[in-house]
């Protein structure tokens, strides 16, 4: 086989550059390891778009149709993964995407290694409505992300006989979060679910600190602020201690107990030195590429089809546990844990679920008759 | 959007030849919950699925055994052409939306939604049609009956009205079921006030 070329398509600086910084650094780190074991027989090509789309769609596009490469480990944002995929199906190729996201896809030609509502929100309310109440307050980052996590979290609350007592939305890099705040003192939610991305955060995450330290009731035992997104890579740029006891839900956590974590961490530290906390952006954009590069490697040759039937067959090993993909959605089975943020911003694990099958559709959360649609007149 | 909407169970009929971009359609459709049959031969009257999708640059009129307005269920048309012939077509048999060809993965799960929605609105609005028709027909009656009030209670016409539709909310039923029955003198005259 000749030495085969991936794309890197993260954006390092930006609003979320943070997330984009250690998701490059994750996918470096496994192309070294690659490069330990196999030689230069899968080589990266970084491409940094900065955050804008049409640089995302440039990047795209020569790596795919000047250069030729069949594979892709990319995006952040769905603004970002939506605007990329036209480009992957049109040249056949597979986008490898892994961050959590809001669900509602599964196209042949990506391949999602980051949960979905049924694998981060679902399994989080479950743990939070018995024991802080069914009244939260969802906040959320002004995009599709935001929009439809707290959609459906309004649905999940409906169900269960709750309340949403408010909903607000931010741009990334807004930081005036007062007004939000001031409503939240009002209406005393249950608790505050955060889908804001950003600078937009990590505002909100020191102003409710500071509601905190004023009112009681507002302290994260009694009213945390959750999240499906908030990692340990972002908890630098929020302060130390700032988020302290509030709650986030992965697949993975740098605190993780298993023989696959503990040996990748020391692995890290002999890389890094001591002290590097990676998170869940870092540990699954290794994970993606370490899937792709061992399936390329396997199967000898990079054909797309060819990679995709190698993954959904036997489950592959990662520093998430052994992986499932499943060949029908293309999407990982993954776990969920649900960590507490801890007074030197690491994530203490409170709670955890083997590997879930990921149901990007929600089409067996409830089991529906066929509908009824004859005409009855 | 309220409640997610979700095709679990569902059954799905693409008429379409049997090529790759039916098999990306019905792939996209199992994801969503659907159980998919292809053919490329009329619909059977009978027994119906819940959808169908039909291929609207070849698709011929008996290939739907309705007739367009009356389409028993929701249609999605699977068009790549532009000819403004193909698109009176699927209008006429009943499509509440397109699912453009080459067919993206992405297209699929939307197109069904608004279809369904549109479907039901259509339904609502034709069994709302049909009850204002009715009340229409009837109102000769409900005029009759107040006619037939004032007379014999020596009201006006707007007290007779007041205590026909007071009437008509006691017993639970339209105003011109009730006008009816006062017509025919199968009802007694209701009391004053």
């Amino acid at each position: 086989m000749d030495a085969v070329k991936i794309g890197i398509l993260y954006s390092t600086t930006g609003p979320y550059g943070a997330m984009g910084r250690e998701s490059r650094d994750g996918a470096e780190f496994a192309f070294e390891e690659l490069r330990d074991t196999h030689g230069d027989l899968i080589q990266p090509v970084y491409i940094d778009p900065h955050g804008n789309i049409p640089e995302y769609l440039d990047g795209a596009r020569s790596m795919l149709r000047d250069c030729g490469y069949r594979h892709i480990v990319g995006t952040i944002t769905s603004l970002a993964r939506k605007e990329v995929i036209p480009l992957v199906e049109k040249h056949d190729g597979l986008l490898w995407y892994m961050c959590p996201y809001e669900g509602f896809e599964a196209n042949e030609n990506v391949i999602y290694t980051g949960a979905c509502p049924n694998q981060h929100l679902i399994p989080l309310f479950d743990y939070l409505l018995p024991r802080y109440g069914k009244r939260p307050y969802l906040v959320g980052a002004n995009y599709v992300w935001g929009w439809e996590m707290n959609r459906l979290s309004r649905e999940l609350i409906n169900e269960a006989g709750g309340e949403i007592l408010g909903e607000r939305y931010l741009p990334f890099e807004e930081t005036a979060v007062e007004r939000i705040i001031d409503d939240i003192e009002q209406r005393r939610p249950s608790f505050v679910l955060s889908n804001l991305i950003g600078p937009a955060s990590y505002a909100f995450l020191k102003a409710f600190k500071e509601l905190g330290d004023r009112d009681p009731a507002f302290k994260p035992e009694r009213c945390p602020v959750v999240s499906c997104d908030l990692t340990e890579c972002e908890l630098g740029e929020v302060g130390p201690g700032v988020a302290a006891g509030q709650l986030s839900a992965a697949s993975y956590f740098d605190s993780l107990n298993s023989a696959e974590n503990l040996a990748f961490k020391a692995r890290i530290t002999r890389h890094f030195g001591a002290g590097r906390r990676i998170s869940n952006f870092f540990a699954s954009a290794y994970s993606a590429v370490k899937m792709c590069g061992e399936a390329i490697l396997a199967a000898g040759t990079d054909d797309p089809q060819t990679v995709r039937r190698r993954l959904s067959g036997a489950p592959l090993s990662t520093v998430h546990g052994d992986i499932r993909i499943d060949a029908e959605t293309n999407h990982a089975a993954l776990p969920f844990h649900l960590g507490r943020i801890t007074a030197d911003n690491g994530f203490e694990i409170i709670a955890s679920r083997p590997a879930i099958a990921a149901d990007p559709y929600l089409t067996g959360r409830r089991r529906r008759s066929a509908p009824k649609l004859r005409i009855v007149s | 959007m309220k409640e997610t909407p979700n095709f679990t169970g569902w059954r799905a009929t693409i008429l379409h030849r049997p090529e790759a971009a039916t098999e990306r359609l019905t792939r996209q459709l199992r994801l969503l919950g659907f159980r998919v049959t292809v053919q490329w031969a009329p619909l059977d009257a009978v027994v119906l699925p819940d959808v169908v999708l039909v291929d609207a640059d070849q698709g011929w009129d008996e290939l739907l055994p309705w007739n367009g307005a009356d389409a028993p269920l929701p249609v999605v048309a699977l068009l790549g052409s532009e000819a403004p012939g193909r698109i009176a077509w699927l209008m006429e048999q009943g499509s509440c939306t397109i699912i453009s060809k080459p067919v993206t993965a992405s297209a699929v799960y939307p197109a069904l939604v608004m279809a369904v929605s549109i479907y039901k609105e259509r339904q609502a609005v034709r069994s709302r049609l049909q009850l204002l028709e009715e009340r229409v027909r009837l109102r000769p009656l409900v005029h009759a009956a107040v006619q037939k009030i004032m007379e014999a209670r020596q009201l006006d016409e707007e007290q007779a009205y007041k205590i026909l539709r007071a009437r008509a909310m006691q017993k639970r039923l339209p105003m011109e079921q009730v006008a009816a029955s006062i017509v025919g003198g199968a009802e007694p005259l209701p009391e004053a006030g």
